[in-house]
């Protein structure tokens, strides 16, 4: 109901837009009911998987046409046809195990005339033509595993929180040995320095930071701990 | 636009909340059984000495390539379903495979070692008859295929039709049989019933008519195939049964026809046996043996040979149980039934040391056709093997003398209905659970109890950990798991169980659902080719010491009268419970959650007489019922009638009518009925809406979802219906009709929803809606439920959804107490099952999304439902022709077993809301005890640094 009525509108507005573009007899909006006695087509097309021969892969595939409706299989040269075809408008897929391959709707008027588009189960009437005889390509292997979340050091290492603590720890260690604390001067500048950096006492104190991340995430133990022992020397000087 | 990208982004978050299979976990605890069903034709490849395959064409349009060293298989094709893709002959030549398929509608050639098709062509209508393959010499060129009325002639190579012709008086001639044997000549043989024979030669240059014969005085004679060969040079020979002699006719010379009475050989016919005579042609190119069988009785063959015109008997084989099977010269017979033997066929006596001993199953059906594949040995003497097909379908490959190669359950391929039972306990966790059971015991037992419980727990753990031990120090080969059926016990999470399944052909199986190892197997004989099955658990295994008791009700679809066999699950076995007979046809069977005193369901059986009979019937049953017979009720359904009715029973075990509803038959049909299934837990009464409050589930145990479909098929006109009945009182809870749709309807019905899948005719595409019934934001009577005081309507929700393909068949995810989210397992005909989460198919899906409908974690609504391939629960292990999914609680809340069975049968677990009640497989122990060791280093450093800080700074 709800999906009716919300497709109604674009439907409306694509049938015009289609009726324009149709070279066909029967409209694909009218459908075709199947006669017993009705003549018979063939939907031909090929089958391609690129980079993989075609013995590897002809002997798992199948050529499903409306769901099981009619079965085509593929002759060795990846090349299909579908036999005893009534007139209609069918969607035809290339099924493997291991290859995708997107479907396409062939419509086929009673007098035989030949058409593929574009399969758009919401806008069942846009056409976009697709060549026929079929060429199917497949769009490559068929993703059905998911990646497991794996551990590595890099990971662990490019972390913007491990980043974040890794820097600064080696700013506090390298700096007193590169620059002389002794010099009464540069003790002076950079105590302002510090005051700058460190305006408002209510800010959070490194530690607690460390403390946080520390319980946030486990990979950060490392750092975490060795940074303990070495912090309080640093700020007593 | 900015809202498809949010919707895709939306979807993207959302699949990544999404299970699906990793690729280290393939095969873990999933495994697939690929099928080809009932063999029509086999055929061994032999052009290539060192071939491994066998060609089979199965009754289910299967054509396949098996490994004859293993049984696996190479390739399959899987035609269509029904009588379009009947297989009706199988002619092979070299490296390719001719097969005539859909009553000779198609030719189609197979190239075998590929598995690919090499042509495929259309024949002319009319009913296939006869095919041959027709050459000259070893030179095999063309097929001729013989219909009713005319007769076609093809290229092997390409398909391309060399010629065809009309068959001469095609009105009165009944054209049966087509013949070759490489003298450029193709007879086509026909007859007019009880008048004469007519053979029509045909030059196989120009389909030139070259001869025509009609002989009369064969009035005896009504069926060619059944009653005549060719044998040696074009001698056409039939049997008459009732004269008792041989009618020969030179195909050639067109000669007399001469009669040999059988008496004048010595031979005699069975009373009442129809002779069959079997020739055979190793070559279409050459002439076919001069030697042959005539059959006389059931089981007594006689050899004979055309020697100058002249019949010989060369041997008698008697008693024979089973076909002969004949190759080359020489021939195969299988005497005392399960020995085989090899004859030369040119003076009938038994080669030396080729007897090949089977012993038959006495759980299997009868030897049927004897497959045999002949080779020869390096000293040139002639090796054997043999393909035994029996009654129940199975394929048994034997070897020389005798060693089994492999066993296919080919029955497998027709799964009608399965259960899964729980393993049963072994003795230590059976003392285990009766430490619980009993009370009142004292304090002092209960205690030492207890320590024994204890102490038996640590011995198993001694025992196992000296397994292991002792396992490890042997070679790993030599180390075997295998599961028998006396080492079969529950595991600590449940997720082992025996599958049984009941297949089409009435034979039984008892199947490991972690190996997928066949356990038992039973055949049942004498079962109707129509039969329906029911199968119901009435005892589980946890009622120690009763054994489980399995209950397969047999029902003739014709005549409705319907057996009983009551079984053990797990081994199998026939119970000692002798089943009530039951003279009058069943309408209905429904189990009762009432037990026996030996803790079975109670079964009850209704019949045409609206009589109710009990299984087991014992007085302290009938005494239950009596107290419960007021609350028990029950439906019908005719769906010819298109009547539901409902039923309540009585004291005397006599019925009354309740409630009837009646559909028009004339203007739709009911297709399918669908009840709740009895063991489904639902574990919130309610959901929880963005602003906190609770709307309430309509959970109704009793409610049917009744599916119609319109018998008007035109596509305005067809319509699809939908109604929601209470089974007790027959009151219609809501009804919806989807116009210009069409079935086949599939529905699943569970919880406080229904979720049905339908064609749309109008706009070609498949469609799901889901309806949702809710009381609302109060529940009536919140601590049981009754179908009888239930006044407000419930509320309903419907929302529909374009699916981008076709099903093949629906069921959902079930775990032990309903705490897990479901999901919609859908088996495609591409083969994959799909697994698809109920909330994707959730009527409260907003169109718009607003703050209370985040809250509530709804998806907003997209019209169309998106197939992901890594949704798919069986990746490319691909089910053909899936037809049911069973699925079955574990022990463990989080872990659905599931089994697709089709043509194959598939069977995993899948896990809806992922693994949340165990540790995850890929859980990283290393990374734990790493950062575990890391942090206890470093406080123990950082420990002893500020040790040495504080000392410095008390120095300083």
């Amino acid at each position: 109901m709800h999906l009716t009525a919300l497709l109604w509108v674009c439907m409306q507005a694509a049938l015009v837009v289609a009726w324009c573009f149709t070279d066909m007899e029967t409209g694909p909006g009218a459908g075709v009911s199947t006669q017993p006695n009705g003549d018979r087509f063939k939907i031909e097309g090929r089958a391609i998987v690129p980079g993989i021969k075609t013995q590897d892969w002809v002997s798992t595939a199948r050529i499903l046409v409306e769901g099981e409706e009619y079965v085509g299989f593929v002759r060795t040269d990846g090349s299909f046809a579908v036999n005893d075809v009534p007139s209609g408008s069918y969607v035809v897929e290339v099924v493997t195990p291991n290859y995708r391959f997107e479907p396409v709707r062939v419509d086929i008027t009673s007098k035989g005339k030949m058409r593929a588009r574009l399969v758009n189960y919401i806008k069942t009437s846009e056409v976009i033509r697709q060549p026929y005889p079929l060429q199917i390509r497949a769009s490559g292997p068929h993703t059905y595993f998911m990646k497991r979340e794996t551990w590595g050091w890099t990971d662990f290492l490019m972390n913007p929180m491990v980043m974040m603590m890794v820097l600064p720890l080696l700013i506090i260690v390298l700096l007193p040995k590169v620059v002389n604390t002794n010099d009464p001067e540069m003790r002076k500048e950079m105590e302002q320095s510090m005051n700058m950096l460190n305006p408002n006492p209510e800010l959070p104190d490194v530690s607690e930071l460390m403390t946080k991340l520390f319980s946030g995430s486990k990979g950060s133990s490392k750092a975490g701990g060795s940074s303990k022992g070495t912090r309080p020397a640093v700020k007593r000087r | 636009m900015a809202k498809l990208i949010l919707l895709c982004l939306k979807f993207i978050i959302l699949s990544s909340a999404v299970e699906a299979v990793f690729e280290d976990q393939v095969g873990k605890f999933d495994w697939r059984q690929e099928y080809v069903g009932k063999v029509r034709f086999s055929h061994f490849d032999t052009h290539v000495q060192s071939s491994k395959k066998v060609l089979l064409a199965t009754e289910n349009n299967v054509f396949a390539a098996l490994n004859t060293r293993t049984g696996e298989l190479f390739w399959r094709h899987v035609d269509k379903t029904g009588p379009e893709g009947n297989i009706d002959a199988l002619l092979q030549h070299g490296q390719d495979v001719v097969l005539v398929v859909g009553n000779g509608r198609l030719l189609r050639s197979w190239e075998i070692n590929v598995g690919g098709l090499n042509w495929e062509i259309v024949l002319d209508s009319g009913s296939f008859q006869s095919a041959c393959l027709v050459g000259q010499q070893d030179n095999v060129k063309h097929v001729a295929v013989l219909k009713k009325t005319v007769i076609s002639f093809h290229y092997l190579s390409n398909g391309h039709q060399k010629w065809i012709e009309n068959l001469p008086e095609s009105e009165t001639v009944d054209y049966q049989s087509v013949y070759s044997d490489g003298n450029g000549e193709v007879y086509a043989l026909g007859i007019v019933p009880h008048s004469h024979i007519a053979i029509v030669a045909y030059s196989v240059e120009d389909g030139e008519i070259i001869k025509q014969v009609t002989m009369i005085h064969t009035a005896w004679l009504s069926n060619i195939q059944a009653s005549c060969v060719v044998i040696s040079q074009g001698m056409l020979t039939c049997v008459d049964p009732l004269t008792v002699s041989l009618y020969m006719l030179d195909l050639h010379t067109e000669s007399q026809m001469t009669q040999i009475p059988l008496q004048s050989l010595g031979l005699e016919v069975a009373p009442g046996f129809h002779p069959v005579l079997v020739s055979t042609q190793p070559n279409p190119g050459r002439q076919p043996l001069s030697e042959f069988f005539l059959q006389l009785g059931p089981d007594y063959y006689q050899l004979l040979q055309l020697n100058n015109g002249q019949i010989v008997t060369l041997r008698d084989f008697k008693p024979v149980r089973n076909n002969f099977s004949t190759l080359y010269e020489y021939l195969f017979s299988s005497l005392q039934a399960s020995s085989l033997n090899l004859f030369s066929a040119e003076t009938g006596r038994r080669l030396l040391d080729t007897t090949l001993i089977f012993n038959m199953d006495p759980y299997g059906g009868k030897p049927e056709k004897l497959h045999v594949q002949a080779f020869l040995k390096k000293d040139d003497s002639v090796g054997y093997r043999v393909m035994v097909q029996t009654e129940d379908h199975t394929l048994t490959f034997i070897q020389q003398p005798g060693r089994v190669m492999w066993t296919r359950e080919e029955a497998l391929s027709d799964v009608v209905t399965m259960e899964m039972v729980d393993l049963p306990l072994t003795g230590t966790q059976a003392e285990l659970e009766g430490e619980f059971g009993k009370k009142a015991d004292g304090l002092m037992s209960m205690v030492l109890k207890r320590l024994s419980s204890q102490l038996i727990l640590l011995q198993a753990w001694i025992a196992h950990l000296w397994k292991l031990f002792y396992d490890a120090r042997k070679p790993r080969s030599q180390v075997k798991n295998e599961v028998t059926i006396e080492n079969l016990s529950r595991d600590e999470f449940n997720l082992q169980k025996m599958m049984v399944m009941v297949t089409a052909s009435g034979k039984l199986f008892g199947i490991d659902s972690k190996t997928g190892s066949i356990l038992w197997r039973h055949y049942l004989d004498n079962i109707p080719s129509n039969a329906a099955f029911k199968l119901m658990v009435q005892r589980t295994t946890a009622h120690f010491p009763h054994p489980p008791q399995c209950t397969l009700l047999i029902k003739d679809k014709d005549t409705g009268l319907a057996t009983l066999h009551v079984f053990n699950p797990i081994f199998g076995k026939k119970s000692h419970v002798s089943p009530p007979a039951l003279p009058q046809p069943i309408l209905q069977s429904l189990m009762l959650p009432l037990m026996d005193q030996d803790y079975a369901k109670v079964l009850l059986l209704v019949d045409d007489q609206y009589k109710v009979s009990a299984f087991p019937s014992t007085k302290n049953v009938l005494q239950q019922l009596q107290e419960m017979a007021s609350s028990i009720f029950f439906y019908l359904v005719d769906s010819t009638q298109g009547r539901l009715s409902g039923y309540r029973l009585r004291t005397d075990l006599s019925t009354e009518l309740i409630w009837e509803v009646v559909i028009p038959a004339e203007v739709q049909k009911i297709v399918s009925v669908k009840g709740k299934r009895p063991n489904e837990h639902v574990h919130s009464q309610g959901r929880v809406m963005g602003d906190r409050s609770v709307l309430y589930k309509y959970l109704n145990p009793n409610l049917l979802a009744v599916v119609t479909e319109s018998t008007d098929l035109h596509q305005e006109r067809s319509f699809v219906g939908i109604l929601l009945i209470d089974g007790v009182t027959g009151r219609i809870i809501h009804e919806a009709v989807q116009r210009k749709a069409r079935g086949p309807v599939h529905v699943v019905h569970s919880e406080n929803w229904v979720v049905y899948e339908y064609w749309s005719t109008k706009s070609r595409r498949n469609e799901f809606s889901v309806i949702e019934l809710y009381e609302g934001m109060e529940l009536y009577n919140s601590t049981v439920f009754s179908s009888l005081d239930r006044p407000h309507a419930p509320q309903v929700l419907q929302q529909s959804y374009i699916f981008p393909s076709y099903i093949s068949t629906l069921e959902a995810t079930l775990t032990e107490k309903g705490i897990t989210s479901r999901h919609l397992l859908i088996g495609l005909p591409s083969g994959g099952i799909l697994s698809l989460p109920k909330m994707f198919l959730d009527p409260r899906r907003p169109e718009i999304v607003s703050e209370q409908s985040r809250e509530e974690n709804l998806i907003p609504y997209a019209p169309e439902l998106l197939i992901r391939t890594e949704w798919f629960i069986n990746y490319n292990q691909t089910v053909s022709r899936v037809r049911g999914i069973y699925t079955a609680p574990s022990g463990l809340e989080s872990t659905c077993l599931v089994v697709a069975y089709g043509l194959d049968i598939y069977q995993t677990r899948v896990y809806p809301s992922k693994q949340f009640d165990v540790l995850k497989d890929d859980y990283d122990y290393m990374l734990i005890s790493s950062v575990l060791f890391a942090l206890f280093f470093a406080t123990m450093i950082s420990k002893r640094l500020a040790e040495v800080k504080l000392l410095n700074r008390a120095w300083r």
